[in-house]
């Protein structure tokens, strides 16, 4: 039935127990282990040291396996995801296949969690022989090797994606930037000024925007999406949209007749809907590249009885009703997720009015409040009648912190905008009063607490800690309810305008893609990481790297950073000229399989398909992470992992299990 | 149809106005109220607010009766039984010592039937199989606005009434699961429903007061008024309750809001039955509106709701 893996009888196979210091060797008893293991069948050499990953460590089992002519070795040890690459490593150096290395866990799995001496003792004999059993059964394995497309994919064009463009184009491959919007620039072209220098965040990012769209090896894809994403690291196919801008970006000179003379009014986007913007629209001044865009779900001209003013208007000609949705494919090396982030909504926010109130206001929405370029040309005015507000009430960690009802997390930035925010409003409306709800004020990073104690201390705005618990309107005044949990008190404030800190979320309608990548998120939705604190930057399927709010709330500098972290590990692919990949994979004999198919649905990382000629399944290597989910599931045996087949497992179950 | 329904012990005292309305407008929906065999009181407040296990056994009880009975659900009106009996399910359902200890104590119940004296026990296990519904609820998920609004024989005409949810209707709210606590929508939809529109005012959820009423009554009527200036702020002809406490503190406790509060007007406080009772064509006197001491009988003018329906 299983494809069987001979034994090797003449195998020599060496093992070397570590005492990890006292780690192993307090517990268990290495010296016995060793002596237990000599007259086991096929093991030649055995003995025990004090650190087996140190360098004399190390030498003695090159050594060892050039004296002795060891076909095998067995580390007894640590957990293998520590020290196999280590051993690994010795044994080629020793000329040994490194795939004929084993590694015995007798710290994780035993040491650590047991104290009885004696038993301890007799477990780690068992694990070892289980390890000698399978030692018997490695082949010799070669790694996969692979071409690599050296051309970057950039999926969303805020200021990470811009910022990982342009690393990797400086590094000097090629770059696709696909943008779902009209124009580059994200959230940060919507901000106001930043903290802690309050320099003004369009004049940043703007000379970025045109970096990017000028550099000779950055293909600016903006209003397109990425639909989906095959092929594996260093050969992905990526088919992208593109979606009909009804305005021929290369005619279009900018000459506004078509906004004028455009009869449809709606809500503006990138002023948070605090303004209005025609049907036709540039989405702000600088927008890049710097063409109208004819939004279809609110022109006339594109349902059966046309409108057509605007088409009147263009001298360029530059508008096409008749622009279709398009689509076409790329080939990259590598993918980075640079999708960004969403604010929580007002709706969910009952207890702050959800959508009730006008003058109930985020972050965001502030942000334009404050704009030099946002509707109310940069003075503060309040929405709901265009009065100043002589009192502003800010509430942090609105739907952030809240284990009960929204988020459990930290949305990061919020302590450090709301003081921005507070700073700016006195900066305008010096007679006015800010009031600012907290529960902590978090202040970790470069100039930030000085800069928040310049806004408690110089501008005089009011820290209250405690948090808000209702928010209601009486007469044209909002009143805010909260508690000073210093003195103990309820706290009732009047209130022209709220600010609410909103948590920030995942990004709305890029669920799906990500879905659709195989890109693991977090439980909040968030792209994860493939190691919280080693591989920060990267996804676990390869090939795909994070950078800014898509992996979780940050601030600039810090989605800075994390690009072009990103993009340093792109080119870290890229100046590979042929990938490397582990061989211990799930290959497919043909001949046992009866192209079920299941273990294609077991296989997380799409690696698995059926080929329809011969009624088979075919294993893209490459793809393969080896998990063995298919092995496991496979009801023929046709899926046996290399160095980890159902005769291997079964004869260490053997020898675990044997008196 | 039949339908178990536990009125509780205020409903058959102070208040019966709202068990009276609740049964007259049930009969109008072809709905037969059943009440256990020999009830008891949940217990108030006092079985949840208390570690000891044996507070949930009065509660307990009364479900087991409901069960035994035959029943798979039971309605209630009053906020409080409401709470008492959802929350007791819920911790014999989802807390196994909770569950073991519970029936222990009730394992070894006596029953005497009344009639024949004989004495039964050796009672099964209760695990939570009643589904304890608000009336609201039931109205909303069993009935439906629409086999209401077809046996509706008055038009209120967009009577303003201000729903007035307390605090037990809605939270906690993971156990309560009525609707969502800050925007809730349960009550206006019945209000409108049945014919009146929904105030929508800020102090819907806030604490009428409550038990202070007892302990620190010029607390409670601070607490009232600003639950009924809110309202009448915002327009409303009338607050419609669902707890007979809710309906003490903010009705009968006017007399003493007039005391402190010297321009406070008044306003009248029904339940949300007696509007129900009274579209569905129920007589102005089976509405019990001797108990409010804030008349409500002009709500309730056949001359503005006239019959729409035959």
């Amino acid at each position: 039935m299983t494809a069987k893996t001979t034994k090797k009888k003449d195998k020599r196979i060496g093992l070397f127990v570590c005492h990890c210091g006292v780690n192993i060797a307090s517990v268990v008893d290495v010296e016995k282990v060793a002596e237990a293991l000599k007259e086991y069948p096929g093991v030649t050499f055995s003995t025990d040291y004090v650190y087996m990953c140190s360098d004399p460590g190390q030498q003695m089992i090159i050594d060892t396996i050039k004296e002795k002519h060891l076909d095998g070795i067995i580390v007894a040890a640590c957990s293998p995801t520590l020290h196999e690459k280590t051993f690994q490593e010795a044994a080629r150096l020793a000329g040994l296949n490194p795939y004929q290395i084993e590694i015995a866990n007798i710290r994780e799995q035993d040491s650590w969690v047991h104290t009885d001496r004696e038993k301890a003792t007799r477990k780690a004999v068992r694990i070892v022989k289980s390890h000698v059993e399978k030692a018997l059964r490695n082949e010799n394995l070669e790694p996969i090797k692979v071409d690599v497309k050296k051309r970057a994919l950039i999926i969303g064009g805020g200021i990470s994606g811009l910022q990982a463009a342009l690393d990797i184009a400086e590094h000097g491959y090629e770059v696709i930037l696909v943008e779902k919007n009209p124009s580059i620039g994200g959230k940060m072209i919507q901000l106001s000024e930043t903290f802690p220098t309050l320099d003004c965040s369009q004049c940043i990012l703007t000379p970025k925007m045109v970096e990017v769209s000028r550099h000779p090896r950055i293909k600016l894809l903006t209003y397109h999406e990425v639909d989906s994403i095959s092929g594996f690291v260093g050969n992905f196919k990526v088919r992208i949209k593109k979606k009909p801008r009804y305005v021929d970006e290369s005619l279009c000179n900018l000459c506004g007749e078509c906004e004028k003379v455009c009869p449809q009014i709606v809500p503006d986007e990138f002023n948070m809907g605090l303004s209005f913007r025609k049907a036709v629209y540039l989405p702000f001044p600088q927008a890049i590249p710097g063409t109208y865009t004819l939004d279809e779900a609110h022109c006339l001209g594109l349902s059966p009885v046309r409108c057509g003013k605007c088409k009147d208007v263009c001298d360029k000609m530059a508008i096409d009703y008749d622009m279709k949705e398009t689509f076409f494919e790329e080939e990259v090396g590598a993918v980075v997720v640079a999708t960004g982030y969403d604010l929580y909504t007002m709706q969910a926010l009952g207890e702050y009015g959800g959508e009730k109130y006008e003058d109930v206001v985020n972050g965001l929405e502030f942000e334009r409040i404050l704009s030099a370029s946002g509707p109310t040309g940069g003075v503060v005015l309040r929405p709901s009648d265009g009065k100043v507000p002589k009192s502003v009430v800010f509430v942090q960690c609105s739907g952030s912190r809240d284990t009960e009802k929204h988020n459990p997390y930290c949305s990061k930035i919020c302590c450090m905008y709301t003081a921005k925010h507070a700073m700016l409003y006195k900066h305008r409306v010096p007679d006015g009063q800010a009031t600012v709800f907290y529960i902590d004020v978090r202040t970790g990073g470069k100039g930030f607490d000085e800069f928040y104690q310049r806004a408690v201390e110089e501008d005089k705005i009011l820290y209250i800690r405690g948090k808000v618990s209702k928010i209601f309107k009486e007469g044209d005044k909002l009143v805010v309810w909260g508690v000073d949990t210093l003195t103990g008190k309820k706290v009732e404030v009047e209130a022209d305008l709220v600010v609410l800190a909103m948590a920030m979320v995942k990004a709305d309608g890029v669920q799906d893609l990500l879905k659709k990548l195989k890109v693991s998120t977090d439980i909040h939705g968030f792209v994860a990481e493939a190691h919280p604190k080693l591989r920060p930057v990267e996804s676990l399927n390869a090939g795909f790297y994070l950078a800014g709010c898509a992996h979780g709330p940050k601030d600039i500098p810090e989605a800075v950073a994390q690009a072009s972290a990103a993009a340093a590990k792109v080119g870290d692919l890229f100046a590979q000229n042929e990938l490397v990949h582990e061989p211990t994979v799930v290959p497919v004999n043909d001949e046992l399989c009866s192209g079920c198919g299941i273990c294609i649905t077991m296989c997380p990382y799409g690696a698995r398909s059926l080929d329809p000629e011969r009624g088979v399944a075919v294993v893209n290597e490459i793809l393969c992470e080896g998990c063995g989910a298919c092995a496991a599931a496979c009801p023929s045996g046709a899926a046996q992992q290399r160095n980890q087949t159902d005769d291997q497992i079964f004869s260490m179950l053997r020898a675990m299990l044997r008196e | 149809m039949k339908l178990h329904y536990y009125p509780g012990c205020t409903l058959k005292e102070k208040t019966t106005a709202l068990d009276v309305s609740t049964r007259e407008a049930m009969r109008r929906l072809d709905i037969e109220l059943v009440e256990p065999e020999g009830w008891t009181c949940c217990g108030a407040e006092y079985p949840l607010t208390e570690e000891k296990i044996v507070g949930l056994a009065a509660p307990v009880r009364v479900l087991r009766q409901v069960r035994d009975e035959g029943g798979d659900v039971v309605v209630t009106t009053c906020s409080f039984c409401y709470a008492v009996l959802k929350r007791a399910n819920k911790a014999v359902r989802e807390d196994p010592l909770k569950h073991k200890r519970v029936n222990a104590y009730l394992r070894d119940d006596i029953q005497i039937n009344p009639l024949t004296k004989e004495k039964t026990t050796g009672f099964e296990d209760y695990n939570g199989e009643v589904k304890v519904l608000h009336l609201l609820e039931y109205l909303r998920d069993r009935v439906g606005p629409p086999r209401i609004r077809e046996h509706l024989k008055r038009d209120l005409k967009g009577l303003a009434v201000a729903p007035y949810y307390g605090c037990r209707l809605l939270r906690p709210h993971k156990e309560m699961g009525v609707d969502e606590p800050d925007s809730p929508r349960i009550f206006e939809d019945f209000l409108e429903t049945v014919g009146c529109a929904a105030v929508d005012y800020a102090f819907k959820q806030e604490c009428c007061g409550s038990y202070v009423s007892v302990s620190l009554p010029a607390a409670a009527t601070e607490a009232s008024y600003r639950v009924l200036r809110s309202a009448r702020m915002a327009g409303a002809k009338a607050i419609a309750v669902t707890c007979p406490l809710c309906f003490y503190n903010l009705d009968h406790r006017q007399e003493a809001i007039k005391e402190t509060f010297l321009d406070f007007p008044g306003i009248p406080v029904v339940f949300f039955t007696q509007l129900l009772a009274w579209a569905l064509g129920v007589d102005k006197e089976l509405l019990g509106l001797k108990e409010h001491a804030v008349p409500a009988d002009g709500l309730f003018d056949e001359g503005r709701g006239a019959e729409v329906r035959t």
